[in-house]
């Protein structure tokens, strides 16, 4: 359809068309195809080689999350976030595609608020759980997102892991990703039941450290987030910290070569251009009175 | 080989003291093969907001007017300044769009908030976003990139000084890329305005 | 490697795609006069990993209907969330509730038109009022079979002649679990797929129950 026509409704007033769209499919094929060289790779997405952990204790849920980003085998993001809000009473750690845990969740978090606006109760973690269920059933696990749901409702504390391809599980403690064997022998050999609050904070803490170091996937901090029966959360954001950045950054001894003076660089040239003064403002118009006769 | 290296790029957005920079380099290639040196990788989107795009030239290309687009779009309906947080939240909500058939192109967004502070965000083809404070890069020689940046980050540095420090980071990082390259620019974002300079790179 | 490996196992996780989970699996079902009994193990395997120790197999699917699931673990759980769904509308509709048969032949029926995209096995059992206790066996391609004995699983293979030789007509109620119990605790023994408690539920007119034994009290042996 040329530009210089307008028939049709104008883009501009139409709203987008809701869900994935497939139209560079076909073309992408047909790239990967003509590789005069072989076939072009499939473009890799980022994944979170991760270790995620759940627990419910007596009064709530702890989750835990390693916060590391990889792309192949470089490290892209050394502090990233992988407990995700659901709602106020749930969140839900993500491994897998990082576009996919952290889309998927969001998606759900906006259904399940819809949900509570429509029925004016606190959203159960049942729901949270089928909805995620469905949406990645649905994708046949081309949606890459391995989830731990966890929160409190009027049931009590709960944890679901839930797969790429939809299947799910209600379980007492579970971990998932690819730090998840390392992650499970901690909570294999040192999960009991009715922890106190503080317990399980320290076993999700020592589950993931041991995702942080006996798995490459995973590193840096651990983030834990604590959802209490009475309704309370605790997000800590860092809650361990065994990889800072900071002090290995300041143990290097700074060459004055990387100090370059102004100047070092050659510059063909420059240019300056100043922010024009944004909006308008009486100052732009003529004001004129209104007519009040 | 990738379909996200058949240009070649190299991007770096770097935030300093109430400034920040974004460099890229200048080089359309097919594969191996240099087919120009004064390619636009890095768009200007606001005031004080910048885009870089790494990949696909096409796609770069498609995905600098769709931008533009869509947020000519929302600033005529909200009458408001696109911040760049808004945007880098857009720009990923248009890339996941095409989780199946995605664009090959892996941005970074540089901008400063309304408050001067910079605001730096980068993503993967299909939209997931990775904030930081301190730099973000893109394109085929990533590793060379994270290396340099690494290397010569301090924080808090003044406009003229980010200004080295990317440039510095950018054409070393490039001359052991052979599909980046030849030629770069960078561009510093401050209150006052923005920067804009062409570096002399080698022409290999 | 993968190929090789998924020769080993079962029709039903031979179809498995890369990285699903699995219901590696030992389930069966018997009914007996006045009511059944449906058991399974508790293992949920990806490849070598146990992503699940003490799963649930048994899916309930109305009041007194029941279904053992083996295959894909996301296939068999939407595949009774949808027949659980169609069941509940059907009893509020007609206002009586569901038979076996009914729930057999919903089942048989999703199985059988999708089955290109299903892994999944399943024995749906229960009880009624007309039919008493009885169990429908539903494999791979959606056919249905009404059995006097029904496993499946890729532990079932290893007990077939097990099965034949516990299986009496007219057992009570607790030979038939013993018999169940038994023949689960074999399949576990030899199958690596198959492992960790065994559940199992037993419904007749007056109700049902869940009981569990511990994997380390299997009744295992002569």
């Amino acid at each position: 359809m040329s530009e210089f026509t307008a028939s049709e409704t104008p883009e501009s007033i139409a709203p987008p068309p809701a869900g994935f769209s497939f139209e560079n499919v076909k073309r992408n094929a047909a790239i990967s195809a003509s590789g005069t060289t072989g076939a072009y790779t499939q473009a890799k997405a980022m994944k979170t080689g991760t270790t995620i952990v759940g627990t419910i204790f007596k009064g709530g849920v702890v989750l835990g999350a390693d916060t590391r980003a990889t792309g192949d085998t470089t490290v892209c993001d050394k502090n990233c976030e992988k407990i995700h809000y659901m709602a106020p009473n749930i969140y839900c750690c993500g491994a897998g595609t990082a576009a996919d845990t952290e889309k998927t969740t969001e998606l759900i978090a906006s259904q399940l608020e819809l949900l509570r606006m429509s029925t004016k109760t606190q959203s159960r973690i049942v729901t949270a759980c089928t909805l995620l269920k469905r949406m990645l059933f649905r994708y046949q696990g081309h949606v890459s997102a391995a989830l731990v749901l966890g929160g409190c409702d009027i049931n009590g504390p709960h944890v679901y892991q839930i797969y790429p391809h939809g299947s799910t599980g209600k379980l007492p403690y579970t971990t998932m990703g690819s730090g998840s064997l390392a992650a499970m022998s901690v909570f294999e050999s040192e999960w009991k039941e009715d922890m106190t609050e503080d317990e399980a904070k320290g076993l999700v803490e020592r589950a993931i450290t041991a995702g942080i170091f006996n798995d490459l996937g995973s590193g840096s901090n651990c983030d834990t987030c604590v959802i209490r029966m009475d309704g309370s959360i605790q997000m800590n954001r860092g809650a361990l910290k065994e990889n800072p950045v900071e002090p290995l950054r300041d143990a290097i001894k700074r060459s004055d070569r990387f100090n370059f003076p102004r100047g070092t660089t050659a510059v063909l040239s420059t240019e300056f251009v100043a922010h024009k003064t944004k909006g308008l403002s009486l100052d732009d118009v003529d004001v004129v009175t209104m007519d009040t006769n | 080989m990738s379909i996200l290296e058949y240009n070649g790029a190299a991007i770096i957005a770097m935030a300093g003291k109430n400034c920040v920079g974004i460099a890229a380099d200048t080089r359309l290639g097919v594969q191996a093969q240099t087919v120009a040196c004064d390619f636009k990788k890095v768009f200007k989107m606001g005031d004080k907001l910048f885009v870089g795009l790494a990949g696909l030239a096409s796609d770069v290309q498609t995905l600098d007017q769709l931008l533009t687009f869509r947020k000519n779009l929302y600033e005529l309906k909200e009458e408001r300044e696109m911040k760049p947080k808004v945007f880098s939240a857009m720009l990923s909500s248009i890339l996941y769009e095409k989780r199946f058939g995605p664009y090959f192109a892996e941005p970074v967004v540089a901008g400063l908030d309304d408050d001067g502070k910079p605001f730096l965000s980068a993503m993967d083809l299909i939209g997931a976003p990775v904030y930081t404070d301190d730099f973000v890069v893109s394109g085929t020689c990533t590793g060379n990139l994270y290396g340099m940046c690494e290397t010569l980050y301090k924080p808090d540095l003044e406009p003229d000084d980010l200004f080295e420090t990317l440039a510095q980071a950018l054409l070393a990082s490039v001359d052991r890329d052979a599909l980046s390259g030849w030629g770069g620019v960078v561009h510093i974002i401050t209150k006052e305005g923005v920067t804009s300079r062409e570096l002399k790179g080698r022409q290999d | 490697m993968a190929a090789l490996a998924n020769s080993f196992l079962s029709p039903e996780s031979s179809r498995l795609k890369p990285g699903e989970l699995s219901t590696g699996t030992t389930i069966m079902a018997v009914p007996f006069p006045g009511g059944v009994v449906l058991g399974a193990d508790s293992r949920v395997s990806t490849g070598t990993y146990i992503a699940n120790r003490t799963s649930d197999k048994i899916a309930q699917l109305s009041s007194k209907i029941f279904c053992c699931r083996s295959g894909s673990a996301a296939d068999t759980q939407a595949l009774t969330d949808y027949v659980r769904f169609y069941l509940q509308q059907w009893e509020v509709e007609t206002g009586r509730n569901a038979t076996v048969k009914v729930a057999a032949h919903l089942m048989r029926k999703i199985c059988y038109q999708n089955k290109d995209n299903l892994s999944a096995g399943v024995i749906v059992g229960g009880w009624d009022e007309v039919d008493g206790g009885s169990v429908y066996n539903i494999p791979l391609g959606g056919t249905m079979i009404k059995m006097d004995c029904a496993i499946g699983g890729s532990g079932s293979t290893y007990i077939y002649g097990l099965t034949d030789a516990l299986h009496k007509p007219n057992m009570t109620k607790a030979e038939t679990v013993a018999m169940v119990k038994k023949s689960i605790s074999h399949a576990m023994a030899r199958d690596g797929s198959s492992g960790g408690i065994i559940r199992t539920c037993i419904v007749d007119e007056s109700g049902v129950e869940r009981e569990y034994i511990p994997g380390n009290q299997l009744p295992y042996g002569p």
